[in-house]
């Protein structure tokens, strides 16, 4: 079953449409896949003369292509073909798809370390299921290793000849994992009754709009509040999620005990552990749409955020309300029903500074900017979320504006709305010039 | 103090080892209590925090690196174990974390925001590494060593006159840091790249060092691409060794640009200076190579390195570095030190993957390929002298440094060595193969 989009779309309707296919297939259940049934669920995008078709493989797929476990080393094929009918010849960059993609032949070594010579069988056979750059006039298409993601995947393609590149986003299901996604509708229907919906095409009168968002994430019963709602994100499968990708950020894992039993070890043995569960936070009574997260080095360091999609559009995109935290280490707590949680930067300003800085490399930013709407909070009187960490802002929200066409630094807007102070809150660092 | 860093729980410096990916875990079948408990007993041990004694940055700023443009100046040092005590309260760079003084004179009319994840994709936050000091159940003392690095901190923006310093807490390099700063205003962007020394290491002065290579007489300065690229695909074919003999590894690629727009390009994808033992048995121009930058991001990112060498070339006045790109065998699946490190046979590979990094760093205003290396198909794989054997398309590629960051689209592709259209030809056959 294969979709295809015009690449002129509007977003929503395509994210739909999109996951509807996705999910049709990989609703079969784990046991019933065959090996090659990513084949039957190929997503695919046009862009002018350029198709490009995608399809992630579980790790029964991966591990049949290749008759090797790769998923034992984290590791997932993203099948890829491009079809290409233009008259020249563009380079895919895999670091699009995951900054720290496998090359063909450093992932056959990990099944065969004396796998250095091109004779080698595993390496050519990596070597022969790889996808091989360019793509010329006509179809290329192969794999492209990358860290394997659990549940949902977010595949974007970005080819690249000179004057000239396409990007392709897609996001698409894993058969036979549970995720964040798998049990949320955000995806797969409309959230909001199309009455419900406003569009926004002035600027001041997004602003406002946005200022009156709720300031705070609350437990299920909508009884106590916890993280504040300190981010914006206005874009969807087709420019904000690419350019998070494109940054090292990937979906969640559902909170369920074999996770929380793997980052309970990963906590004592600094592993980098990049499906740490997120507990459930909850804004307009349903628990986040989709949580994604960076892992750095190990999973003391993880930075998360959840996204709510709101029944906003600025300009025909969709817009998201979250929260962004910075784990500085995963610490036991009684009040999680999960046991072990993460031990947040109380100072939330800074990772919602941290997120801004980090996206303005993805090529995607098109604008920011800040706005009121959660409540100055400061240091010498902090508020606790829902663990009892405590936390203060300066109150404002990052609103952060993505665009599909690459753009550099220099051509980042800022939107003249709130002013941000630095330290507006916190204590005046000493020895610090005038 | 050294007592003490041994509780904190900042990581090491990241190591692109086989730790980062899906790594063996021997104790998988410890009970998550009996892992709890452990994990208790590592967090319970005291820190020797104390109250920085003197905050004042005057040493700083005295032995400060210092650039200019646009009306902004930018000056920035590492601190040392004594300046961190001083100043932190804490021996910093002991626990893997090296803290950078940035102070940044604004005398331009806009408000610029200082993107710290250009400094370093993995930044630590001035939280993180305070809570790493934390004592148990001090809850005082800790939101006191809170406070204290929160105030030490570089914050944005940078209004209009203002003149703003502070700390950045990164990943370390050795002998010399590479400083990218990256300012941004709406639409406008001031990037600087400074070379700091890292005090506690042997001096390194990297500038200097490249200034005094080559007398203006021993320089050759080309104005025409077309005379540029003759001169690129008539150097040798591969580094030599100690002795002289062609036997050291392909070099495959050119950069051309100041040294601050390479240090800027590859800081911002997670590449730091890391010269190891290894590197000294590559021989170019009779010497070592000048600069050796290693990728270290985020624990899995492929463990590639350049080895650079200044050539006696200058194209339209801008330096030409000749270098090698590769990777070790084994990848992050094998162990990090200078034993295990042998070059992959696949060096085409690595210098693709440099290529994608620079295209996403914006590092690149034009990109080309030159003949030189000579093809080396698999099946007739060279041998180094170290006996790691290569294969090759025997192109080098040649990169053109952008100073300023460019989008993908910006990109231009030079209509040289015909890359694309080679590989085409390989990628029918291949089709074909498969169709086959």
């Amino acid at each position: 079953m294969a979709t295809v989009i015009s690449r002129r779309r509007t977003t929503i309707l395509a994210g739909a449409l999109l996951a509807l296919a996705v999910v049709g297939c990989a609703s079969t259940g784990r046991q019933a896949e065959a090996p090659t049934d990513y084949m039957s669920r190929l997503s695919t995008l046009e862009d002018g003369k350029v198709r490009v078709s995608v399809a992630a493989l579980s790790a029964e797929e991966g591990n049949a292509a290749y008759g090797v476990d790769l998923a034992d080393k984290g590791i997932q094929p993203v099948w890829v073909e491009v079809d290409n009918h233009q008259d020249r010849a563009y380079w895919l960059l895999p670091a699009g798809l995951d900054p720290n993609y496998f090359p063909a032949s450093e992932a056959a070594e990990a099944f065969a370390p004396d796998a250095s010579k091109g004779s080698d069988e595993l390496a050519q056979r990596f070597q022969s299921l790889a996808f091989q750059n360019p793509a010329p006039p006509g179809k290329t298409s192969g794999f492209i290793l990358v860290h394997r993601d659990e549940g949902v995947k977010i595949v974007h393609i970005d080819l690249v000849a000179t004057g000239d590149a396409r990007s392709f986003s897609f996001l698409v299901l894993v058969p036979g994992f549970r995720a964040d996604y798998a049990v949320n509708d955000v995806f797969r229907r409309e959230v909001y009754p199309s009455s419900d919906v406003v569009d926004y095409t002035d600027s001041d009168a997004f602003r406002k709009a946005l200022e009156t968002l709720p300031c705070c994430v609350s437990n299920e019963k909508g009884s106590k509040t916890g993280d504040p709602l300190n981010l914006v994100i206005v874009g969807g499968l087709d420019d904000a999620f690419p350019a998070l990708v494109r940054r090292g950020w990937r979906p969640t894992e559902a909170t369920w005990s074999g996770s929380v039993l793997k980052m309970m070890t990963s906590a004592l043995k600094h592993d980098r552990y990049p499906y740490a569960p997120v507990s459930n936070l909850y804004v307009y009574g349903r628990r986040q749409d989709l949580a994604l997260q960076k892992a750095r080095d190990n999973v003391h360091q993880r930075n998360h955020l959840r996204l709510w999609l709101t029944p906003m559009r600025y300009e025909g995109k969709q817009v998201w309300v979250g929260q962004i935290s910075r784990d500085i280490g995963t610490r036991l707590t009684i009040h999680s029903k999960t046991l072990t949680t993460h031990k947040i930067d109380p100072d939330v300003d800074e990772a919602r500074r941290a997120l801004l800085e980090d996206v303005a490399y993805s090529q995607s930013l098109a604008s920011f900017g800040f706005v009121k709407g959660i409540g100055e909070t400061p240091a010498t009187s902090p508020r606790g979320n829902l663990t009892n960490d405590p936390w203060y802002t300066d109150g404002q929200r990052v609103v952060l504006v993505f665009d599909e066409h690459p753009s550099a630094l220099t051509d980042i807007k800022v939107l003249p709305w709130e002013e941000i102070r630095g330290h507006v809150t916190g204590p005046v660092a000493e020895g610090e010039s005038p | 103090m050294k007592q003490a860093s041994t509780c904190l729980q900042v990581p090491p410096v990241a190591r692109p080892s086989s730790t980062a990916v899906a790594p063996r875990r021997a104790w998988k079948g410890l009970p998550p209590l009996a892992l709890a408990a452990i994990l208790m007993l590592v967090c319970g041990c005291a820190t020797t925090w104390q109250p920085g004694a003197d905050t004042s940055a005057d040493a700083l700023r005295a032995r400060a690196v210092t650039a200019s443009a646009q009306d902004v100046r930018v000056s920035a040092a590492v601190l040392s174990a004594d300046d961190s005590r001083r100043m932190l309260g804490a021996d910093i760079p002991a626990t893997g974390v090296q803290p950078v003084w940035i102070e940044v004179q604004n005398g331009s009319r806009r408000a610029l925001w200082l993107l710290r994840a250009g400094v370093d994709p993995d930044y630590f936050s001035p939280l993180e590494v305070a809570w790493s000091l934390h004592a148990k159940l001090a809850g005082d003392r800790n939101a006191k060593i809170d406070d204290w690095f929160r105030a030490q901190e570089f914050t944005n923006p940078i209004l209009p006159g203002e003149t703003r310093s502070g700390v950045v807490f990164t990943n370390p390099q050795p002998k010399t840091r590479v400083l990218n700063v990256d300012l941004v205003a709406s639409g406008l962007l001031i990037p600087f790249s400074l070379f700091l020394p890292v005090p506690g290491s042997e001096a390194d002065d990297i500038i200097a060092k490249l200034s005094g290579l080559y007398t203006e007489a021993q320089v050759t300065d080309y104005q025409d691409a077309g005379a540029l690229r003759e001169v690129l695909e008539r150097l040798p074919c591969c580094a030599s060794d100690a002795r002289g003999a062609p036997s050291g590894e392909p070099l495959n690629l050119v950069v051309v640009g100041e040294l601050s727009d390479l240090g800027a390009a590859v800081s911002r994808r997670g590449f730091r200076r890391n010269t190891m033992q290894l590197d000294d048995a590559q021989r170019l121009y009779g010497r070592r190579p000048d600069i050796v930058l290693r990728k270290y991001a985020q624990g899995g990112a492929p463990p590639t390195w350049v080895r650079a060498w200044l050539a006696p070339l200058r194209f339209q006045g801008r330096p030409v570095f000749v270098a090698q790109v590769g990777r070790p065998r084994g990848g992050r699946f094998v162990a990090d030190d200078d034993a295990a490190q042998k070059l992959h046979p696949d060096v085409d590979e690595a210098r693709s993957l440099i290529i994608e990094d620079m295209l996403y760093s914006g590092g690149f205003a034009q990109l080309g390929f030159v003949e030189g290396v000579g093809a080396t198909p698999a099946s007739a794989a060279r041998v180094t002298a170290q006996g790691a054997s290569w294969y090759t398309d025997g192109l080098r590629a040649v990169a053109f440094m952008a100073t300023r960051p460019l989008g993908l689209s910006d990109v231009e592709i030079l209509d040289w060595a015909p890359y694309l259209q080679r590989r085409e030809s390989d990628a029918a056959a291949r089709i074909k193969a498969t169709e086959h």
